[in-house]
C-alpha cells in the first residue's frame, strides 16, 4: 500500500516538473497542480498511521492518540490546498492577461525557435 | 577654548561652510568669497594658534567614540608634519578663494562652486588631521569625490565631463586599493590608529603580508599623487576652472599621494620594494613630466606635465631611503605648492584676459600686462631652479641627494646625478618656453580679447606667492626655516638628519650639476625653437598614444564588452533555464544527504495492498501522464485529465481517513476546473504544430534533458515518501495534545476543524488574508484585462444557434439550478455549523456557497445572474478578515492574547447539542471572506464573457 | 498582558480589512487610513527594538495555547529591526504613491497593506509552518504590487515572478514536512531541541528536508543562479512596489539566518553559502556593469548587496554576521530610496537615452573638440540639483563609498574577517570582490549620472515635494546612520551574539 502511494506521488510530482519545465503557460499551469497535489499528499503522509481512524474524537470516552491518524498534517494539507488553489487561479489570470499582452502564450512572452 | 575643540573646527568650519554656501542665490560672488576666505584665514589662523605646540614637537589629539566594537574611533591627530601640511592647505586656500572671486564670470552659478570648494578644503583637512587609517581613507575618498564635482564645475562642456569622470574613476580606485591596503596594516600592527601604526615599523617590514600592504597602498598614492603610470588624468583636469587647478593641482589635491608616501615613510620605507616601487615611479613621471611638459602648447596643460615631473621628483626623494632625501621631499613640497599655484593663477589671468591658453596663439603680452609678466616669470624661475629662489633650494638637495644613491643596482645610482642633470634641463627648457613664448616676441594677433593687466586684487595673490619664492629663495633659515623643521622632525622624530638651509654651500659639485642644468635647457630650448615654431600637436619620441584614448578603450572593453559577454553567460532571463536551474537546485540539496548518509527503508513491513485503491491509483497516474502528454495541444483533454489526477488524490484522502481533506479536496477542485473552464475561453487555439525532424532532433538534446530531471525529481519524492511511510511517527509529536485537548478545551470533536481555526487559527488568519489579497489582485488585474485580439470572436457553437435556441436548450437544467440555490446555501450553512465536530467549517462552506452562485451564472448567464443576486464580494472579503480579526481581538477584552477561545454550550432544536466556540465567529469570518473571495475570482473572470 | 508583539500583524490586518470596505473611489479616505496603520506600526516597531534589547525576546501565544504546541510569536533583536526596517520602507513606499502611484490601479492601499502584514508575521513568527503562511502572503501582496499598473512588462516579469516563486514555495512545504515527519514539531525553538535528538537512521531525512528549504529561501534571497528573476521583476514594477522589494529578497536572507543558526548551528552549509553568497556578488557587479537603464542598475546592486550579506553571514563569526545585519539595514534603506529616485529621474529622459551613456563612451563623444573659451557655467535647477545629490548618494552608498554607511558596513565586515589572527583564504577573496563591486559600482553609476545630471539637455523634471520627501528622508537615515555607528553596531552586535548562540532564545520560548 505505502509502495502505492509513494510511487503515486512519484508520477505526480514528475509529470508536474515536466510540464514545469515546458515553454507553454498552460502546460506550466497544469504542472504547477499536479506537482502540489503529490505536495500535498506527501505532507499528508507525514501523519501516516497504519489504518488509524479519522481524527474526530468522541465527546465522552478519553483519547487514544496513536489509534488515529495525525490530524496535524491534515491540518497544514487544508491551508496548503487553499493556498495553493488561490495561487493557481492567480497565476491562470496572468497568463491570460500576458497572453493578451504579448500575442503568445510563450512563458517568455515571445515566441523563439528554443 | 579648549585645543581640541579648535581641532574640530578646522575639520567643521569648511563644511559647514560649504552647507551655507550651497544656500547663497546664483549671482552672490562677494558673499560667498567673503564666507571662504573668512573660513580659510579661519583656520590658518587656529593653525597659528598651534605653532607653540609643534615647534616644541607636541601631538594633540582628539577622540570621539564612532565605531568602538571595531576599535575605530573618530580621532583627529594634529602633528607637526600634519601642521604643515594644514597652514599649506588653508594658506593656498585663501589666496585661491580670493583670486576665484575675480576669476569666475559674474553669469558662473558661484554656490555651487564655492560650496565643492569649501567641501574639499574640509576634506583636505580631515585626511590631513586624520588619527587613524580608516578616518583618512574615509576623507580621502571625500577628496576624489569633490575634486570630481569640481573639475566638472563646467559640465556643459565633455571636456571636462570626462576629465571629471577620468579623475574620478582613476583617483577613487585608488582609494579602494589605499582602503585594502589599510585594512592589512591593520590586521598586521592590530590597530587601525596612526600611532599605533608609526610605533609598529618593523613588525610591519617584516611581515609577511608587507609587499601586497604597500602595493596596495601605494596604489593609492600614486594613483592620487598623478605619478607614472598613473599620470594621464591629470593632463585632462585641466578642464577644471583655473582656481581649481591652482589649489588642487598644486597645493591640495595631488599633495595627498606624497603626503600619504612620506607619513608612512617611517614605517614602510627602507626596503628594496620600496625604493624600486617609489623609486621607478618617481623616476618615470619625473623625466616623462618634464620632457611632455615642453611640447605642450596649451599653458596649463604645460604646467600639468611640470606637476607630474615636480611630484615625481619628491616622490623620488621619498624613495631613495635616506633621511636628507626625505627632508628633501618634504621642502619641495612647500616650495612646489608656491610657484605652482603662482603659476596656475599667472595662467589664468592671462586666459581671462586674452582669451586663450595657446602658447601658438600668444605673443609679446609683455608689453600688455608688464606686471603680471614679471610675476610669472620670476614664479616660472623658480620653477626652472634659478638660484635665489626656493625651487634652487631644494633642487640643489636633490641635486645633493643624487650624488649618494645607495640602491641595490649600482649602475642605477650612478646614472642617477645624470638623470638629475637631464631632469633640470628640461625643467629650464620649458619653464623658458612659458616665459619666451607668451610675454616676448612680437605682438600677438587676432586674440580674442586685447589683453591688459588683471584687476588689482586678483594679481595680488600672485605676488603675495612669487615674493614667498623670492624670500625662501633668498633668507630660507628666517623664513622656511622654522616651519619646515617643524614637519621634518615631526615626520621623522628621533633619525632627523642635520642639514642646513643655505643659498651657498661653496662651489659644490651640484651647484655645477646646476649650472650645466641651466645652460643645457637654454641651449635645448634655442635648439627646439623651430620644431616648437611648427605648432605640431605631438611629443617627439613619445608613442602617440593619449592616455585618455587608452583608459577610455580600456574601459570600454572591460566594464562593457566583457561584462555583457560574461553577464550572457552567467545569466538568463529565460524561464525555462532559472525554473531547470530551481529545480536541480533543490534535488542536489536533497541528495546532498542521502549521497552521505544513504537513504535506508523504515522499520515497518509493508500493509497489504488493496487492488480497489491500486486500480484507483492506475487510472490516476495515467490521467497525470495523459494530462503531461496534452497540456501542449489539447487544453481540455488536459483539464480533464487534471481533474482526474485530483479524484484520485481526493479518494486517497477518503481512504486513509482524512475526510475534511476529501471534501475541501473535492470542492476546490470542481471550482479550480470550472475557472480553468472559463479561463480557456480566452486562450486562443494553438497554431497547428507541424512536425519535422529537424526540428524533433535539435529539440531532443534539451528534451532529454528536462526528462532526466522530471524523473529524477519524482523518484526522489516517492523515496522520500516510501522511507516516511516506513517508519512510525516520531512518538511525541505535538498533535497527540491537540488530540487530548481539542474537546476538553477546544470545544469540538473534529480535531483538524479545531486546529484549523482554534489551535493553528493564526495559520488560518493568514490563509484567509492570502485568498483575500489573491482576489483583490486578479480583480485588479482583469480591470485592465485585455483579451487575444483573435479570441474576442463568439466561439463556433455560440455562432451557429441563436441565443434563444440555447436559452431553450438550457431551459429545464437552467430551472433545476435555479431551484437549487437555496438548497446548496442551505447545506453550506449546515457544513458551517457543524464543521467544529464533523467535517465541514467555515471553507468548505464559503466555497459550497460560492458554487451555488457560479451555478447561477451558469444557468442564467451573466447578465442575468448579476442582474438578480447583487453580491458584493469585495464587502463580504473585507467583513470577513475583520469578523474574524475582531474575533481574534475579542479575547483581549477577557485579558487573553489573541485569537483565545471561549465556549457557550446551547442546544438547538434540529442541529442538537451546539457549542458555541468563539472560534465559531472567527470561522464565521473565513466562511465570508472565502464566499466573497471566490465568488470574486469566479464572477470576475465569468464577467469577460459580457465584455463588449 | 500586553499584545504589542502581535500589533504589527493585527494593524495592518484591520487597516487592509477596512480599506476593503471602502468604494474604489475614496482615494483620500485609504490615504489617510494607510498613515494612521503606518504610524503605528512604526511606533509599535520602535518600541519592540527598544525592549529587545533589555528582553532575550519577547513571546506571544496567539490563542493562548503553550509553545511548543500553539504557534508563537517572538520579538527578539533581530525580528525587531527588520519590523521597524518593514515599516519605515513602507512609510517611504506609500507617501511616495501618493503623488500618482496609488491611483494607477484599484486596491493598491490594501496590497501595501497586506505585504506589511506578511512581512512582519514571517519577522515575528516562531513557527515553520506560520512562517510558510505569512511567506506566501507577503508574496502574493507583492504579486499585486508587482502587477500594480499593469502593462506588458509588468505582466509579463509577474509571470516569472510568480511561477519561480510558486515553485519555491513548494520546496518550503516539501522542507517543512519533512522536518515535521521526523521531529513531530513545527515551533522552532523546538526544533532546535529535537533535531539533535533525531535517531541517525532519520537524520539523513531531516537534512534534506532542511537542505530543500534553504533552497527555498535561497530563491528569494536571489542567490546565484536561482536570482536571474530579480533584476528583471524589480525593474518593471512600480516604483513605490520596487521601493518595497528591496527588503523581500531580505526577507530570504532573515530566514536563512534564522533558522540555519538555531537549527544547525553555523557548522553545516557555511560553505554554501560562503561561495554562494560570493558568487552572487560577483555576477551582481557583472550585471551592474552590463546594464544600460537605471533600474536593472538597482537591481543589480540589489543583488550585490544580497551576496555580500550571504558571504558575510557564511564566514559564520558573530562580528562579520553583526557587521552584516548593519550592512543588510543600510543597505535595504538605500536601494529603496534609489527605486523612488530612478522614477523621478527618468522622467526626463528621453527611451534610449541610457543606450547613448555607452556609445558615447564607446566612440569617445567629444574628444575631437579643443579646449573651449573660457565660458559661464549653467546653473543646475533646483529639482535637478537635488535629484542629482540624492543620485551621489545612493551610487556612494551602492560603492560602498564615504560618507555614506556603505563604507562602514563594508569596513566591518572585513574588519570582523580579518581580525582573525588566522584568516582564511575566503576572506580574502571576499576583500577582493568588495573591492572590485565598489569600482564596478563607480564606473557604472558615474557613466549614468554624469549623462543624466550632466550632458543632458532634456528640461528638469517636474517633481512634486511628497515625492522627494521620502526619497530625502531615506538617505538622510543612511547618512544619520554612519554618525550613529557606534550604538547601532553595538546593538547588531549582541543581535548575532544571541543569533550564534541560540540557548538563551529557546528556553525563553519553550518556558516563557
Amino acid at each position: 500500500m505505502e509502495l502505492i502511494v509513494a510511487l503515486g506521488i512519484g508520477v505526480l510530482a514528475g509529470c508536474g516538473v515536466w510540464l514545469l519545465l515546458r515553454p507553454r503557460t498552460f502546460q506550466v499551469i497544469i504542472g504547477l497542480s499536479l506537482l502540489s497535489y503529490a505536495v500535498n499528499l506527501l505532507i499528508f503522509i507525514m501523519g501516516w498511521v497504519r489504518d488509524g481512524r479519522a481524527p474526530i474524537v468522541s465527546t465522552t470516552a478519553a483519547v487514544d492518540p496513536s489509534s488515529f491518524t495525525d490530524p496535524l498534517p491534515q491540518a497544514l494539507v487544508l491551508t496548503a490546498i487553499v493556498i495553493s488553489f488561490a495561487t493557481t487561479a492567480l497565476l491562470l489570470v496572468v497568463l491570460l492577461a500576458a497572453r493578451g499582452f504579448a500575442g503568445t502564450d510563450h512563458v517568455d512572452g515571445r515566441e523563439q525557435e528554443e | 577654548m579648549p585645543q581640541d575643540l579648535l581641532l574640530v573646527l578646522l575639520i567643521g568650519l569648511p563644511f559647514a561652510g560649504s552647507i551655507a554656501a550651497a544656500l547663497f542665490p546664483t549671482n552672490a560672488r562677494n558673499a560667498e568669497a567673503w564666507l571662504a576666505a573668512a573660513i580659510a584665514l579661519a583656520g590658518l589662523a587656529i593653525f597659528w594658534i598651534f605653532y607653540p605646540q609643534m615647534s616644541n614637537g607636541e601631538v594633540i589629539r582628539f577622540e570621539l567614540a564612532w565605531l568602538p566594537a571595531f576599535g575605530l574611533g573618530f580621532t583627529l591627530r594634529l602633528d607637526g608634519f600634519a601642521w604643515m601640511f594644514g597652514v599649506l592647505v588653508t594658506g593656498i586656500g585663501f589666496l585661491v578663494v580670493l583670486y576665484a572671486r575675480y576669476y569666475m564670470s559674474p553669469a558662473d552659478p558661484v554656490p555651487r562652486f564655492f560650496s565643492f570648494f569649501l567641501a574639499f578644503m574640509g576634506s583636505m583637512l580631515g585626511v590631513v588631521l586624520s588619527g587613524n587609517l580608516i578616518q583618512l581613507v574615509f576623507f580621502w575618498e571625500l577628496t576624489s569625490l569633490f575634486s570630481f564635482l569640481l573639475i566638472g564645475y563646467w559640465h556643459h562642456n565633455a571636456a571636462a565631463r570626462d576629465g571629471a569622470r577620468m579623475s574620478l574613476v582613476v583617483t577613487s580606485a585608488g582609494g579602494l586599493c589605499l582602503f585594502a591596503g589599510a585594512l592589512l596594516l591593520g590586521h598586521i600592527v592590530g590597530s587601525y590608529d596612526l600611532d599605533g601604526l608609526l610605533g609598529a615599523g618593523d613588525r610591519i617590514r617584516t611581515n609577511a603580508l608587507y609587499l601586497p600592504a604597500l602595493i596596495l597602498v601605494l596604489l593609492g598614492a600614486l594613483t592620487k599623487s598623478a605619478q607614472f603610470p598613473f599620470h594621464f588624468w591629470l593632463p585632462h583636469a585641466m578642464a577644471a576652472p583655473t582656481p581649481v587647478s591652482a589649489y588642487l593641482h598644486s597645493a591640495a589635491m595631488v599633495k595627498l599621494g606624497v603626503f600619504l608616501i612620506a607619513r608612512l615613510w617611517p614605517v614602510m620605507s627602507g626596503t628594496d620594494a620600496w625604493m624600486w616601487i617609489v623609486g621607478i615611479a618617481g623616476l618615470c613621471s619625473l623625466l616623462l613630466g618634464a620632457y611632455a611638459a615642453i611640447f605642450q602648447h596649451d599653458l596649463k596643460g604645460l604646467l600639468a606635465y611640470s606637476t607630474i615631473s615636480h611630484l615625481g621628483l619628491i616622490t623620488v626623494l621619498l624613495g631613495l631611503n635616506s633621511a636628507l632625501a626625505a627632508v628633501a621631499a618634504v621642502f619641495h613640497i612647500l616650495n612646489h605648492a608656491t610657484f605652482k599655484a603662482s603659476l596656475f593663477m599667472a595662467a589664468g589671468v592671462i586666459d581671462h584676459e586674452s582669451g586663450t591658453r595657446d602658447i601658438r596663439r600668444l605673443n609679446g603680452l609683455y608689453r600688455f600686462m608688464p606686471i603680471t609678466a614679471t610675476l610669472a616669470m620670476v614664479a616660472a624661475a623658480a620653477m626652472a631652479g634659478v638660484p635665489l629662489l626656493n625651487g634652487f633650494l631644494s633642487k640643489e638637495m636633490f641635486f645633493a641627494e643624487s650624488l649618494t644613491v645607495e640602491g641595490p643596482v649600482e649602475s642605477l645610482n650612478r646614472a642617477m646625478r645624470f638623470i638629475a642633470v637631464l631632469w633640470g634641463m628640461f625643467s629650464v627648457a620649458y619653464s623658458l618656453r612659458f616665459i619666451h613664448g607668451v610675454f616676448f616676441g612680437p605682438a600677438p594677433t587676432g586674440l580674442p580679447r586685447t589683453p591688459q593687466e588683471p584687476p588689482r586684487w586678483m594679481r595680488f595673490p600672485i605676488e603675495l606667492l612669487v615674493l614667498a619664492c623670492l624670500v625662501v629663495g633668498i633668507l630660507p633659515t628666517l623664513t622656511i626655516g622654522p616651519i619646515l623643521d617643524v614637519g621634518v622632525r615631526a615626520l621623522l622624530g628621533a633619525n632627523t638628519p642635520s642639514y642646513q638651509l643655505a643659498v651657498w654651500h661653496g662651489f659644490t659639485t651640484p651647484l655645477v650639476m646646476s649650472l650645466v642644468a641651466l645652460a643645457g635647457g637654454a641651449l635645448l630650448y634655442a635648439l627646439l625653437q623651430k620644431y616648437l615654431a611648427r605648432g605640431v600637436d605631438k611629443v617627439p619620441l613619445l608613442p602617440p598614444a593619449d592616455g585618455r584614448r587608452i583608459f577610455d578603450r580600456v574601459l570600454m572593453v572591460v566594464s562593457w564588452r566583457w561584462a555583457r559577454s560574461l553577464d550572457a553567460m552567467l545569466g538568463t532571463r529565460k524561464l525555462q533555464s532559472q525554473l531547470r536551474w530551481a529545480i536541480t537546485a533543490a534535488l542536489l540539496a536533497g541528495l546532498w544527504p542521502v549521497w552521505q548518509q544513504g537513504l535506508q527503508w523504515g522499520p515497518l513491513p509493508w500493509s497489504d495492498i488493496h487492488p480497489a485503491l491500486a486500480i484507483a491509483w492506475a487510472i490516476g497516474a495515467a490521467c497525470a501522464f495523459g494530462a503531461a502528454w496534452q497540456a501542449k495541444f489539447h487544453r481540455l483533454v488536459a483539464l480533464v485529465l487534471l481533474g482526474g489526477a485530483g479524484l484520485v488524490v481526493c479518494l486517497t484522502f477518503v481512504w486513509f481517513s482524512a475526510p475534511d481533506l476529501a471534501l475541501t479536496q473535492l470542492l476546490v477542485e470542481i471550482v479550480t476546473t470550472v475557472l480553468l473552464l472559463l479561463g480557456l475561453r480566452w486562450l486562443p487555439k494553438r497554431i497547428p504544430f507541424v512536425w519535422t525532424l529537424p526540428g524533433a532532433l535539435a529539440a531532443l538534446p534539451r528534451r532529454l534533458r528536462d526528462l532526466a530531471i522530471a524523473v529524477a525529481s519524482g523518484a526522489g519524492l516517492a523515496a522520500i515518501a516510501y522511507a516516511v511511510m516506513t517508519r512510525p511517527l516520531p512518538d511525541n509529536t505535538i498533535s497527540r495534545y491537540f488530540m487530548e485537548h481539542a474537546y476538553p478545551q477546544g470545544g469540538g470533536t473534529n480535531v483538524v476543524n479545531v486546529i484549523i481555526v482554534d489551535f493553528r487559527g493564526f495559520d488560518t488568519l493568514g490563509e484567509i488574508a492570502v485568498l483575500g489579497v489573491v482576489a483583490i489582485t486578479v480583480y485588479a488585474l482583469l480591470r485592465r484585462f485585455r483579451p487575444a485580439r483573435e479570441s474576442t470572436a463568439l466561439p463556433e457553437p455560440q455562432k451557429e444557434q441563436s441565443p434563444a435556441t440555447v436559452a431553450e436548450d438550457l431551459l429545464v437544467p437552467a430551472v433545476i439550478m435555479r431551484l437549487m440555490f437555496p438548497a446548496i446555501a442551505l447545506l453550506a450553512a449546515y457544513l458551517l455549523l457543524r464543521g467544529h465536530n464533523l467535517p465541514g467549517g467555515g471553507f468548505v462552506a464559503g466555497i459550497t456557497l460560492a458554487v451555488a452562485v457560479i451555478l447561477q451564472y451558469m444557468a442564467g448567464g451573466t447578465r442575468w445572474a448579476e442582474s438578480h443576486l447583487a453580491i458584493r464580494p469585495l464587502r463580504w472579503m473585507g467583513a470577513g478578515l475583520l469578523l474574524a480579526g475582531a474575533a481574534g481581538a475579542g479575547s483581549w477584552l477577557f485579558g487573553y492574547p489573541f485569537l483565545t477561545s471561549h465556549t457557550a454550550h446551547l442546544r438547538v432544536p434540529v442541529l442538537g447539542e451546539l457549542h458555541l466556540p468563539s472560534a465559531f465567529f472567527f470561522d464565521l469570518g473565513v466562511f465570508s471572506l472565502v464566499v466573497g473571495a471566490t465568488g470574486l475570482l469566479l464572477i470576475a473572470l465569468a464577467h469577460q464573457s459580457v465584455r463588449d | 498582558m500586553d499584545h504589542l508583539v502581535i500589533a504589527p500583524v493585527v494593524v495592518p490586518l484591520a487597516a487592509g480589512g477596512l480599506m476593503l470596505l471602502l468604494d474604489e473611489r475614496r482615494h483620500a479616505l485609504k490615504a489617510a487610513l494607510g498613515l494612521v496603520s503606518l504610524a503605528l506600526l512604526l511606533a509599535a516597531a520602535g518600541a519592540l527594538v527598544a525592549r529587545a534589547d533589555t528582553a532575550v525576546a519577547q513571546v506571544y501565544q496567539p490563542g493562548n495555547w503553550p509553545a511548543p504546541f500553539g504557534i508563537v510569536l517572538v520579538a527578539d533583536r533581530l525580528s525587531a529591526v527588520m519590523v521597524l526596517l518593514a515599516a519605515v520602507l513602507g512609510m517611504a513606499a506609500l507617501v511616495f504613491s501618493l503623488a500618482r502611484w496609488h491611483r494607477a490601479g484599484p486596491r493598491f492601499h490594501s496590497l501595501l497593506q497586506f505585504l506589511l502584514m506578511g512581512l512582519n508575521g514571517a519577522f515575528l513568527t516562531g513557527d515553520l509552518f506560520n512562517l510558510f503562511v505569512f511567506f506566501e502572503l507577503l508574496l502574493a501582496a507583492s504579486y499585486g504590487l508587482a502587477l500594480h499598473g499593469s502593462g506588458t512588462a509588468r505582466v509579463r516579469e509577474s509571470l516569472h515572478y510568480i511561477v519561480i516563486n510558486l515553485n519555491a514555495s513548494l520546496f518550503f512545504l516539501i522542507g517543512v514536512s519533512l522536518l515535521y515527519g521526523v521531529t513531530g514539531t513545527l515551533n522552532m525553538a523546538d526544533l532546535a531541541l529535537r533535531i539533535p535528538a533525531v535517531p541517525a537512521s532519520d537524520r539523513v531525512l531531516a537534512e534534506a528536508g532542511a537542505a530543500i528549504l534553504g533552497i527555498a529561501f535561497l530563491v528569494k534571497a536571489g542567490m546565484w543562479p536561482l536570482g536571474f528573476w530579480l533584476p528583471a521583476t524589480y525593474a518593471a514594477a512600480a516604483a513605490p512596489a520596487a521601493a518595497m522589494f528591496s527588503i523581500l529578497s531580505k526577507v530570504g536572507v532573515y530566514a536563512v539566518l534564522r533558522l540555519w543558526l538555531l537549527l544547525f548551528g553555523s557548522g553545516e552549509g557555511a560553505e554554501l553559502i560562503l561561495y554562494g553568497g560570493m558568487a552572487t556578488l560577483a555576477y551582481g557587479l557583472i550585471g551592474m556593469l552590463a546594464s544600460q537603464d537605471l533600474s536593472r542598475l538597482a537591481g543589480f546592486s540589489l543583488l550585490m548587496s544580497a551576496g555580500t550579506l550571504l558571504a558575510a553571514l557564511g564566514s559564520a563569526t558573530p562580528a562579520a554576521t553583526g557587521a552584516a545585519l548593519y550592512y543588510l539595514v543600510v543597505s535595504t534603506l538605500g536601494i529603496a530610496a534609489f527605486y523612488l529616485l530612478i522614477e523621478l529621474v527618468q522622467r526626463t529622459r528621453k527611451p534610449g537615452a541610457d543606450v547613448l551613456a555607452v556609445t558615447a563612451e564607446a566612440f569617445g563623444e567629444g574628444d575631437e573638440e579643443d579646449e573651449p573659451e573660457h565660458q559661464a557655467g549653467v546653473a543646475i535647477p533646483a529639482a535637478m540639483a537635488l535629484l542629482g545629490l540624492s543620485f551621489a548618494c545612493c551610487a556612494l552608498l551602492v560603492a560602498g563609498l564615504p560618507p555614506l554607511p556603505g563604507f562602514v558596513a563594508k569596513f566591518a565586515i572585513l574588519a570582523a574577517l580579518l581580525g582573525a589572527e588566522q584568516v582564511p583564504g575566503a576572506a580574502w577573496a571576499l576583500l577582493v570582490l568588495l573591492t572590485l563591486s565598489g569600482l564596478a559600482s563607480i564606473v557604472a553609476m558615474a557613466r549614468s549620472g554624469v549623462r543624466i545630471f550632466w550632458a543632458s539637455e532634456s528640461s528638469p523634471p517636474r517633481v512634486r515635494l511628497i515625492e522627494m520627501a521620502p526619497v530625502g528622508a531615506l538617505l538622510a537615515l543612511c547618512l544619520a546612520l554612519t554618525a550613529a555607528a557606534g550604538p547601532v553596531m553595538e546593538y547588531m552586535q549582541h543581535t548575532a551574539q544571541t543569533l550564534h548562540a541560540p540557548r538563551a532564545y529557546i528556553e525563553r520560548v519553550l518556558s516563557p
